[in-house]
Order: structure tokens, then sequence, then C-alpha cells
């Protein structure tokens, strides 16, 4: 499987990423293709919502910074893992970020889908996702569930669903069966 | 009554939560005494200001778009600069207006749990989520439909300028439809359709509107 990793870390943590990269090594010993995207390091502009990557540039951002690369790389890939330590009871803004300006992949018109309205597909194929999430001090049980559930969402908006989530607290093999098993 | 009024749209003045914003104030400055201040959170220049009208008023409105079922970045950057006031005993009231594309309210459901419980995480006394749908069309609306949102919105900030609430009746209406029906949904997506293959003509895009240019 072609693996994407979205590395949303906004600071130095050696421990989030060598968790990251210990997985990326299992995982490509069970030959998987994985890549590792620290979005931190990279040029990413927030979106300014106004629909240029739909209406006048259709399927492409009108920004240009690294995204491009990150969408060529999404598309391409069978599994994009989400990953990020929860900051106030969310995935960083940096990882939310990149997340929104994925919005060129999909295409403008409507369709119905699970009885609710979401975006038709632009590409034939989607990536499945993974949600891999770094509790804070006071993350609880709800927090998790409450991403949970706007992943779950966000996955039907993508044209794909969620398989799993998972926490940096669970074992690198237990997250590295999880993808083994998709 | 001190309020301020943070704008979470990437799209700043030029956006749709600026036109409900601005009814709401309309509503809310009918009450004598009332003061506002209005910040726009993609002014990221601006963020330390952020923090000080966020303390310096008894009550904060956060109104925002929903982005892929969330906040919009900006809003989460934002939501991230106030990490260092949480649970303190002086912290405003907070209100949250989100506005989406699709129609229905149910997409904003599980960012109203996300909402409710940011307010608690900070301490502040949490005064509802109010959801609207279907409002990227509003500037293209015939005036007599938009008239009566932003007749709601005016209603909306009046009560709130006179008792610190929201009217749960208006909130309640606003968030109609909760969920569409298949015919709803053939008129939404016939109005969508036309909505947005006016701006890819506008653009000469029309015609590249099926591109793959990643494939
Ligand atoms: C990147 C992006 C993601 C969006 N995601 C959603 C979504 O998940 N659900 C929805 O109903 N609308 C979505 N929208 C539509 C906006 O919420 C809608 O157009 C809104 O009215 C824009 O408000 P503004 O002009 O205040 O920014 C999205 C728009 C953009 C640009």
């Amino acid at each position: 499987m072609k693996i994407v990793i979205l590395n949303g870390n906004p600071v130095e943590n050696t421990g989030f990423d060598n968790y990251l990269k210990n997985l990326a090594s299992l995982l490509e010993s069970r030959n998987h293709v994985v890549t590792i995207l620290k979005l931190r390091e990279m040029k990413i502009k927030y979106c300014t919502g106004f629909f240029g990557c739909w209406v006048k540039t259709p399927g492409k951002c009108v920004i240009k910074d690294d995204m491009s690369n990150i969408c060529r790389e999404y598309i391409c890939s069978d599994l994009a893992l989400f990953t990020s330590p929860v900051i106030m009871g969310f995935p960083s803004a940096l990882l939310k970020k990149a997340h929104e300006r994925i919005i060129p992949l999909l295409h403008p018109y409507f369709e119905f889908i699970q009885n609710e309205v979401h975006h038709l597909s632009r590409y034939d194929k989607y990536p499945l996702i993974g949600l891999l999430l770094e509790k804070e001090g006071d993350t609880d049980e709800e927090d998790i569930e409450i991403i949970s559930g706007i992943y779950r969402r966000t996955a039907i908006n993508l044209n794909t669903s969620l398989c799993f989530v998972k926490l940096t607290s669970d074992l690198i093999e237990e997250v590295a069966n999880e993808i083994n098993s998709i | 009554m001190r309020l301020t009024v943070f704008n979470g749209s990437p799209r700043g003045t030029k956006s749709n939560t600026d036109i409900l914003i601005n009814s709401f104030l309309d509503g809310f400055m009918r009450s004598d005494g009332n003061t506002y201040e209005l910040a726009y959170l993609k002014r990221i220049k601006e963020s330390n200001n952020f923090i000080k009208l966020f303390q310096a008023t008894e009550q904060v409105l956060l109104a925002f778009p929903l982005y892929l079922d969330g906040p919009p970045a900006i809003v989460k950057t934002f939501i991230e600069l106030l990490e260092p006031l949480c649970g303190r005993a002086d912290n405003p009231g907070v209100g949250f207006i989100v506005q989406s594309g699709f129609p229905e309210a149910n997409h904003s459901r599980w960012l109203e749990r996300y909402l409710k419980k940011l307010a608690s995480r900070l301490n502040c006394e949490y005064k509802g989520t109010v959801i609207k749908g279907g409002v990227e069309g509003i500037q293209a609306l015939p005036a007599l439909a938009s008239r009566k949102l932003l007749r709601s919105f005016y209603k909306l900030g009046k009560t709130f300028g006179e008792t610190g609430e929201f009217d749960q009746q208006i909130v309640r209406k606003l968030a109609q439809p909760e969920r569409l029906t298949k015919f709803q949904f053939w008129r939404f997506n016939l109005l969508g359709k036309f909505y947005w293959n006016t701006m890819l003509r506008k653009n000469k895009a029309f015609g590249k509107r099926f591109d793959k240019p990643y494939s």
C-alpha cells in the first residue's frame, strides 16, 4: 500500500516525530511505501476561502506553495494518515491548515451521500483515512470521541471513510497491524 | 453590555459571516449602553490584540464558516492562542455562530459539541451555538429571502443585547432543516449547479471544470 503520513506536530518534539519515524520503518519492513510530510517545515498558507480551486483553476489552488505537492502525494496514496497532538481538544491548526487545502481534489457540484449533501468526486479514487493522536494533559475520552466524530464526517466529505483512530500511547506494532488489516 | 465579536472567516470583510454579524450587531446596539469590538481572525498579525479583546469584555461571539466539518484553520490558530486563559475565573461568556455551505444543520452538530466543550475548557459561560446552513448563496439570493435571514440575525442580536442570551426559538428555526429530503436535495442541487456554473463561466473555466491536474 502507498501511505502518506501528514505530520501535524507544530513544534519540535522528538517523541511524536520518532513515533512516526518508527511506525514508517515498521510499515516499510512490511512492504508498504511510506512518505512522511512534516507540515511544519513546509510552506503552507491558510485557505482564503474564495473557491478559486473550483471556479478559476479547476482542481488546483490559486495559491502557489507546497500544497500542490501535498495534494499530489495525497491523491496518489491508498491511505492518508492524519497525525497530530491534541491541542485545546482538537488536532493542531497546522494539520487543519493542510487538511482544508485538500478541497481542490473535490468537485464543486453536489451529491446526496448517506442522505446528506456532499461534493462530487473529481478523481476516481481517494485514499482511506486514518487518524493518530497524541493526548495532551487534559485530553479525555469525550475529546477523542468528538474528534473522531468530526473526522468520520470529514471523511465522507473527502469521498472516503475513516478506518481507525489510534493514540500514540498505543504500541507502534498495534497501529501497524491496524494498517495491515485494511 | 460589552461584546467582542471575532469574525473567523478567511474571507474577512468580504465574508458571509460578516453579513450575518452586521445584522446581529445592528440588533445588539438597539439597547442603550451596549458597546462592541469587532476583530478579524484572518489578520493574524493582530493576534496579540485578540487576547486582549477576549479578556476585556463581558461577552464573546465567535462566528465562522464550517470548513470540512470543523473550524477553519485560522479559527483553530486563535483557539490555540487562548490556551493560557483556560480555567481562569474572569473569562467572558462565549457564544458561537457556525454557518455553512451545505443546507443541513446536521453537518455542524459534532462541531457544536466541540464548541460546548471548548467553553467549559476555558471556564467561559457557554451561551450556545447558532447553526445556519445554506449560507454560501446568500449574496446571490433574491432580496426577499436574504432579508428574512438577516432579520432573524437582527432579532437574535437584539435579544442578546437585552438579555445576554440567544433566543432559543430563533436558534431552533435557523437550524432548519436538520436534514434534507430527496426532493429538497434535488432543488438545492439545481440551484447549486447554477451557482457554480455561473462562476465557472465568469472565469472562463467552464470547459475545464472536470480537470484532474494531479492524475
Ligand atoms: C475549504 C473549505 C471547506 C468547506 N467545508 C465545508 C463543509 O464541510 N461543510 C459545509 O457545509 N460548507 C463548507 N464550506 C463552505 C462554507 O462554509 C460556506 O461557503 C460559507 O458560507 C463561507 O462563509 P464565509 O464567506 O463567511 O467565509 C467550505 C468552504 C471552504 C472554502
